[in-house]
């Protein structure tokens, strides 16, 4: 018995277990998000980068960045446009098809499957299959508004700024709905059923129980689908590289395209790191905030 | 929820109906890619669209496979390397951490899962940037370990914090059993609970293998040259030099999921658990 207690001993051999996996967290992650800030207060261009003679600005470049032009809090508001109106609608639409799904009817368990397809493919190739759905002569979607009489003219969806971003948003939309349906299906699962028959015996109506009974129950779901969708569409980088890069003249720009586009077309490293230092820093408050719900909720 | 009480005939039927047309509506962006693919050029703009080719077409698969600046066949097998070498770092560095952190107390763990936890929510961006310069460095720069080492960070906390609830819930008797049978605590880690906690491994494995393969950022912006890229970024070029050749760019598209499709049908249900276990997409 001895030895049992022994071997589940509070010591330190977890160290051993973890470690690895820490160290390559560490070189990989720790010291880059680090070595970015420092990046951030230096200039470091391309002329530069390989000589290593790279002075010391301070916050110049943050400074540069919202003063020169808008660009910077142009894609800051983008961004947040962008990720609010495609929440919205994933959710909503997310929400709908996990209350018709968790029904119990023939298919639908498989079609529930069926519908996490649009979420495991690479996004590069959805934002290839949509540029295609948008195109201007080409595109499936001005035919379509053609032949149903809603346009006359077809629509330059992705080469004018404001149409550009809603076929952005349309396509994020497409993509997250899986993960709202599955996670609030997962949600309603939960719900034991004695709730809503003790409701029917109580005489409720349909509305009524989704108030009182399915939302209330669901609030730790939601907030998780919520909370962690706006992280995962506030990063937003691959979709919007791949359809508009964020053009026409820098009109979709989100912070992470900015930034890309600062370190890797114009070659202004420093300049990049520093947007995308912006950007974390948003990520980090908005992370921390969902760690504490998620905490709060698990010791309640 | 219980398969044994289905819906009653009319309503079944109805509910049906209504999911099959949702199903079909959501899906078609796919069916439209597919379609076009084996489409001939010319029927790609004609108007009114046709729903279905009026004559099939395999040549822009055909005209990839052979050489040239894209041959989807090189890049489809580059993908397959950083794909699966990550899917290894990740799941080889992911078990034992995972395990550490389920059975052992020891100073700064909770701050160690908070590492972990806030290292999912982070942005590519964020590490591009000091990545690419410290790959330049270590002269790992345009080489496929750079997206290997660089795929693997989404990877690992992902594969982390899965496996981590799934060796809290193995019951410690059974690590008891193991020690009087003469294991010690490393031989009983390999012997018994690895073999237990397979479902989670394979959903960590599955995880990390479809992070990689859809991986733009990081394949694009570490490796330059075309014949070692990854087939997403093979995808981008191609669309930046042949736009409108929508024939071949869906065809290309198409091949590129076929992993993801091969994925869904045989593990579908290790899909669903990834995804509901709270940690979720990076």
């Amino acid at each position: 018995m001895k030895a049992i207690k022994k071997f589940f001993r509070f010591d330190n051999i977890g160290y051993i277990f973890v470690l690895p996996a820490f160290l390559y967290m560490m070189f990989f992650v720790g010291y880059p998000i680090f070595s970015n800030l420092m990046l951030s207060l230096r200039d470091v261009n391309m002329r530069n980068i390989k000589t290593g003679i790279q002075p010391f600005v301070g916050f110049e470049n943050y400074v540069v960045l919202f003063t020169r032009d808008s660009v910077l809090t142009d894609a800051l508001i983008n961004t947040l446009i962008f990720t609010v109106a495609s929440i919205v609608f994933q959710f909503i639409i997310g929400f709908g098809l996990a209350l018709i799904l968790n029904k119990t009817f023939t298919l639908a368990k498989p079609i529930r499957g069926i519908l996490m397809v649009p979420w495991m493919i690479p996004i590069t190739v959805t934002a290839l299959m949509f540029k295609f759905i948008f195109g201007t002569d080409v595109g499936i979607l001005n035919y379509i508004l053609n032949a149903l009489g809603l346009i006359s003219e077809n629509i330059d969806w992705l080469t004018n700024p404001f149409t550009a971003k809603i076929a952005l948003i349309i396509t994020n939309i497409w993509i997250g709905i899986p993960f709202n349906m599955i996670l609030i299906a997962t949600g309603l699962t939960t719900i034991p059923k004695e709730m809503y028959e003790s409701a029917a015996i109580d005489g409720a109506n349909k509305l009524q129980t989704f108030k009182n009974i399915t939302l209330p129950l669901l609030k730790p779901t939601i907030e998780s689908v919520l909370i962690l969708g706006f992280i995962y569409t506030f990063k937003v980088y691959d979709l919007v590289w791949v359809m508009t890069s964020g053009g026409p003249v820098n009109s979709t720009h989100m912070l992470s395209t900015y930034s890309y586009k600062l370190s890797f077309e114009m070659f202004k490293y420093s300049e990049g790191a520093s947007v995308a230092n912006v950007l974390f820093v948003i990520l980090l408050f908005v992370s921390l905030i969902y760690l504490k719900v998620v905490y709060k909720e698990e010791r309640t | 929820m219980n398969n044994d009480n289905i819906l009653s005939g009319r309503k079944n039927l109805f509910y049906n109906l209504i999911a099959i047309l949702l199903l079909i509506a959501l899906l078609f962006p796919i069916y439209w890619m597919f379609a076009t693919s084996l489409k001939a050029e010319q029927e790609i703009f004609r108007i009114p669209p046709t729903f279905w080719p009026q004559k099939l077409n395999f040549a822009s698969y055909a005209a990839q496979l052979e050489s040239g600046d894209f041959n989807m066949f090189r890049s489809f097998s580059n993908s397959l390397i950083i794909a699966f070498s990550s899917m290894a770092i990740s799941v080889v560095l992911a078990i034992p951490a995972s395990y550490g952190i389920a059975r052992y107390q020891f100073k700064g763990k909770s701050m160690i899962v908070l590492g972990f936890l806030i290292t999912q929510m982070l942005p590519v961006s964020v590490l591009l940037t000091p990545l690419f310069i410290m790959f330049r460095n270590m002269n790992l720069y345009n080489s496929l370990f750079s997206a290997i080492l660089a795929d693997s960070t989404i990877g690992i906390p992902f594969s982390v914090l899965i496996l981590k609830n799934y060796f809290a819930s193995i019951p410690k008797e059974l690590e008891e059993a193991a020690y009087i049978d003469g294991c010690n605590r490393f031989t009983a880690f390999g012997k018994v609970l690895i073999p237990i906690a397979k479902p989670g491994v394979v959903v960590c494995a599955v995880f990390s293998f479809l992070y990689a393969w859809g991986d733009l950022a990081y394949g694009m912006t570490f490796i330059t040259d075309q014949v070692k890229r990854p087939i997403t970024a093979g995808i981008y070029n191609f669309m930046g030099q042949y736009g409108t050749r929508w024939s071949y760019l869906t065809a290309y598209a198409v091949v590129t999921i076929i992993p993801v499709l091969l994925i869904f049908i045989f593990m579908q249900k290790y899909i669903i658990s990834g995804m509901t276990s709270g940690a979720v997409k990076g």
